[in-house]
């Protein structure tokens, strides 16, 4: 099993969203968070004042699925996140080394 | 023994079950305990100078199904060793019966230090009441405590009491109005009950609460009101206990929908079950919360005026009929209303504007003067203008609102109110009623104004707290609330005799008061065209401004975790965005359609091409020149630019109604912008607009909008000369030069040296633009200034794709889109720094 962690731009979770649902992935968790990478964070001047934003919101989403199915989920997500611009955001792979259902206890596969 | 409890509790659930309900209820469940207490107690070998006392809830026979069961034993000194086997009777069955059994065991003078020392067993002892055991032990308990801890500390005690409600409701919730109420300590709740029966009987001596209606404090109808909404509490609070199965108060959501539907209540197209149980809830909540508050402030005043050495109160008039007394506002001239029925509304006005409270007795004249808001005084002027004072003037952090929609006087004068009054939203992001949330709201957009947030200051501050107040009147009848809102709304203008321009502002507010924060989450920030269409729908910096704060103040009086440094940031973005095109001097002819019209121009422009038999590959045609002329406008250039020999310029010169419009198609070049603009200045010829593109073959179609800098006439303008110049100065740029320096000096000298020019400012930017940089400047109009320019960017090898002039007054706008000469954006900080000095130093000179 891995976790695939997605850091895409906020408007296009939906997208990226209905894009999973339709290979089958239901479940994910999604995060508000900020950061900069290549998209540096940048200064605004509006009538005198500056504003720096230093870093951009971002949405942060997490994936749990067998291993089989990690590329096409990867592709499915770098796909719909994609506007070919800098700061579409990156996606990470990482191992699993268990999953647990709370209520009944199942593990692994079954459980996600 | 235990066993037996248990027994009589489960029959008490079957009483419930079959209708036993609310205070009857809790009587019975006291009944049941005490029976119980004093069977076990009599049991008990020897039980002299003893005596079992019910305190707090249970004192009061008010013993809820899963509350603690408070208990004090009581004793004469010397009994101390007898205690163990009446412990070991009565606390160990019901600590075995799994009950929470909150117990004490003191003598008459120790309860007497406690009391003095802890306030809350102090409030505990006023509602003891012996369940079994010793009187005359009981009744020296209750002499004592009255001569100790009450006799001359009747005000400590309603301080404390005050102090110690304001500190529950702080910790429980401000607005008893939050979407999970906790019903017993939030405000409203049960607690401010008891603490009113509290108060009533140490200070008052007042055994029980229907006394009320004799004390001139409540009328009957106020008293049964109050007494109907306490029932109603209390059978929530039962259900509450039994749908858990354990003692809790606070109602969450899941709680609601389940008791919502036990109580009977129906949902419909509109509004679910829920919410109606809710919108009673909070009445009744809001009943006793105003009750309490009353009950309070008039036991206050008395003890103001009733302490020993207290001056006569000052007051000051403010205006007929309204005087400020002892730091509140009070309308003491009540047969006045009737005639002015705009002072209950100037009553509100004076207190915003020295930031008081109203007096309770003024609140109360007010509500029971609500039938004189008829028609006309809802559209009296004098009323609109003391409510516009009003809204503007309330501090962030004011009650006065809450007293305004409390009083009734809000709904009486915006009926358009009332179907929202306690109107509960059941769903996880709002944590007040829609009525407390349009307050929040208004409170957030003042506490905005007051921060000087962003520097932002409005034009009209009416508009944005108007619209603050009611951006959300719209709901509680199904979806499309905005749009329902904003016709509301402008009833409520035409009434309040808002301008129709300040009308319509309220009406786009109100309707679009989700538009930003939605773009902001939902679309690329990046998309020029977007952003260009919302600054075409929000069309003024004013309306942008106020949507913004708007938006701000909404999210924030939502809930706490509505708003977040996150959303925050996005919608900075989308605002910073729109603020710097809303003002292009372009924005009304843009084309936010930008694909489909393009696509649609250019077959068009084929077709016409076709027809007259020319060829051109109209794939060499940019976007933006597509969307600035129309089809035939274009075949024209096109024409044009087929018979141009190498190297030649075409001129065409017209009459426009107020201006003249020159037409020039030739190949570019560098420097060709600055050698046109040098042209026009020698053969005085002022540019008011010019819009200036260039072909993907280099074509170049320059319109220029002019006027004539001295008083003549169109035909006696020498076109003939200007295009003989136009000519010449293609070929050598220095005599060129030099003739215009000529030109423009006796301009120069006519200037008062050393004026400073004002408002000069540079601005480079490489976001707005996904192709371009984009440089502004904006400076003082003057001779020859748009040749300088052109002229620098010339000498720099910067070539110019698109300029755009504007002129408003003597301020120019001159927007330019520039590349590279490799066709990238400018991005080298050295050479951006030089433009950037070079540009600053011809604005300003």
């Amino acid at each position: 099993m891995k976790k695939i962690e997605a850091i895409i731009k906020p408007f296009k979770l939906d997208e990226v969203k209905d894009a999973l649902n339709e290979i089958g992935i239901k479940g994910m968790t999604i995060t508000e968070v900020k950061g900069y990478g290549r998209q540096k964070g940048h200064k605004e001047i509006y009538r005198g004042a500056e504003y720096v934003v230093d870093f951009i919101p971002k949405i942060k989403l997490e994936i749990i699925t067998e291993t089989a199915k990690v590329n096409e989920v990867v592709e499915c997500i770098r796909q719909a996140a994609n506007s070919n611009k800098i700061g579409d955001g990156k996606i990470f792979v990482h191992p699993v080394e268990q999953v647990i259902r709370v209520r009944t206890g199942e593990k692994g596969e079954e459980a996600i | 023994m235990a066993a037996g409890l248990q027994t009589r509790r489960n029959a008490l659930r079957l009483l419930w079950e079959k209708g036993l309900a609310g205070r009857s209820l809790l009587r019975e469940n006291t009944r049941i305990v005490d029976s119980q207490l004093a069977h076990w107690f009599t049991g008990c070998p020897d039980t002299t100078g003893m005596a079992l006392v019910a305190l707090g809830g249970y004192g009061r026979q008010e013993l809820f199904p899963f509350s603690d069961i408070d208990l004090l034993l009581l004793y004469e000194e010397g009994a101390e060793e007898r205690l163990d086997s009446l412990i070991e009777a009565v606390l160990y069955p019901l600590w075995n019966a799994g009950l929470e059994v909150g117990h004490s065991v003191r003598t008459v003078q120790q309860c007497l230090e406690d009391g003095a020392e802890d306030f809350f067993f102090q409030v505990a002892l006023v509602d003891a009441r012996l369940i079994v055991g010793s009187q005359t032990l009981f009744n020296t308990l209750q002499n004592r405590c009255r001569k100790v801890l009450v006799d001359g500390k009747r005000f400590d005690f309603l301080n404390k009491m005050s102090t110690q409600r304001k500190e529950r409701i702080d910790r429980f919730g401000v607005h008893g109005f939050l979407l999970e109420p906790n019903i017993k300590e939030g405000r409203g709740g049960l607690r401010d009950i008891q603490t009113l029966s509290w108060t009533a009987k140490v200070i008052l001596g007042m055994q029980q609460l229907s006394f009320l209606e004799n004390t001139g404090i409540l009328t009957i109808a106020e008293y049964y009101t109050f007494d109907r909404a306490a029932e109603h509490l209390v059978r929530i609070r039962n259900r509450l206990h039994y749908t858990c199965g354990r003692k809790n108060d606070q109602l969450f959501f899941e709680h609601q929908e389940e008791i919502a539907k036990a109580l009977g209540h129906q949902s419909d197209g509109a509004m679910l079950a829920v919410e109606r149980f809710m919108q009673d809830l909070y009445e009744s909540m809001q009943t006793i919360a105003i009750t309490t508050d009353l009950f309070l402030e008039h036991l206050h005043e008395i003890s103001a005026v009733s302490a020993p050495g207290n001056a006569p109160q000052e007051k000051t008039d403010i205006e007929a009929g309204i005087e400020i007394r002892a730091g509140r506002i009070h309308l003491h001239d009540s047969t006045l209303l009737q005639k002015k029925p705009h002072m209950m509304m100037r009553a509100f006005t004076h207190a915003a504007k020295k930031d008081r409270e109203l007096h309770y007795r003024t609140k109360k004249l007010i509500a029971a003067n609500l039938h004189l808001i008829n028609d006309r005084a809802r559209k009296s002027r004098r009323m609109a203008k003391a409510f516009f004072e009003f809204l503007t003037a309330i501090r962030p952090d004011s009650v006065l609102l809450e007293s305004l929609l409390e009083t009734g006087l809000l709904t009486a004068y915006i009926p358009e109110f009332v179907p929202i009054e306690s109107l509960a939203q059941h769903d996880i992001y709002h944590v007040y009623t829609v009525d407390r949330h349009l307050i929040q709201t208004v409170n957030e957009l003042q506490d905005l104004a007051r921060s000087s947030h962003r520097h932002i200051a409005v034009s009209d501050p009416r508009i944005l707290f108007l619209s603050g107040l009611l951006h959300d009147i719209g709901k509680g009848t199904g979806s499309g609330h905005s749009q329902r809102g904003a016709r509301l709304a402008k009833n409520v203008t035409a009434r309040l005799g808002m301008p129709r321009r300040a009308a319509e502002d309220v009406a786009f507010l109100i309707k679009n008061h989700l538009f930003l924060s939605h773009i902001a989450q939902r679309r690329d920030l990046e998309d020029e065209t977007m952003i260009m269409a919302c600054a075409q729908k929000i069309k003024s910096r004013d309306r942008l401004k106020m949507l913004y704060l708007l938006t701000i103040a909404d999210a924030k009086a939502t809930g706490p975790t509505v708003w977040s440094q996150w959303k925050s940031t996005l919608l900075d973005q989308l605002y910073l965005k729109i603020s710097h095109v809303i003002e292009r001097p372009d924005l009304d002819t843009f084309q936010p359609d930008f694909p489909q019209a393009t696509t649609w121009m250019r077959d068009k422009v084929q077709g016409l091409l076709e027809d007259a038999g020319l060829s051109f590959e109209t794939r060499l045609l940019p976007d933006d020149y597509l969307l600035s002329f129309g089809p035939g406008e274009i075949v024209d250039h096109i024409r044009i630019r087929l018979k141009l020999a190498p190297g030649a310029l075409h001129l065409e010169h017209k009459r426009d109604s107020a201006h003249w419009s020159i037409l020039l198609v030739s190949t570019d070049r560098p420097g060709l912008l600055a050698r046109i603009c040098g042209v026009l200045a020698l053969n005085n010829l002022q540019v008011l607009a010019a819009q200036i593109f260039t072909w993907d073959d280099g074509t170049v179609v320059d319109s220029i909008d002019v006027c004539p800098m001295l008083t003549h006439g169109y035909a006696e303008q020498d076109w003939q000369a200007l295009e003989e110049d136009l000519r010449r100065a293609q070929e050598t740029m220095e005599v060129f030069e030099h003739r215009l320096q000529k030109r423009i000096e006796p301009y120069e000298k006519k200037r008062p040296h050393g004026e400073h020019r004002s408002g000069v400012e540079v601005k480079i930017d490489n976001r707005t633009s996904e192709k371009y940089t984009i440089i502004e400047i904006y400076s003082t109009d003057r001779i020859g200034l748009l040749y300088d320019m052109a002229k620098t960017f010339a000498d720099l090898g910067i070539p110019i794709y698109r300029a755009k002039i504007g002129s408003k007054a003597d301020q120019v706008v001159d927007v330019f889109y520039v590349l590279d000469q490799n066709g990238a954006k400018l991005t080298d900080q050295p050479l951006l720094e030089r433009i950037h000095s070079a540009l600053a130093r011809i604005a300003a000179s």
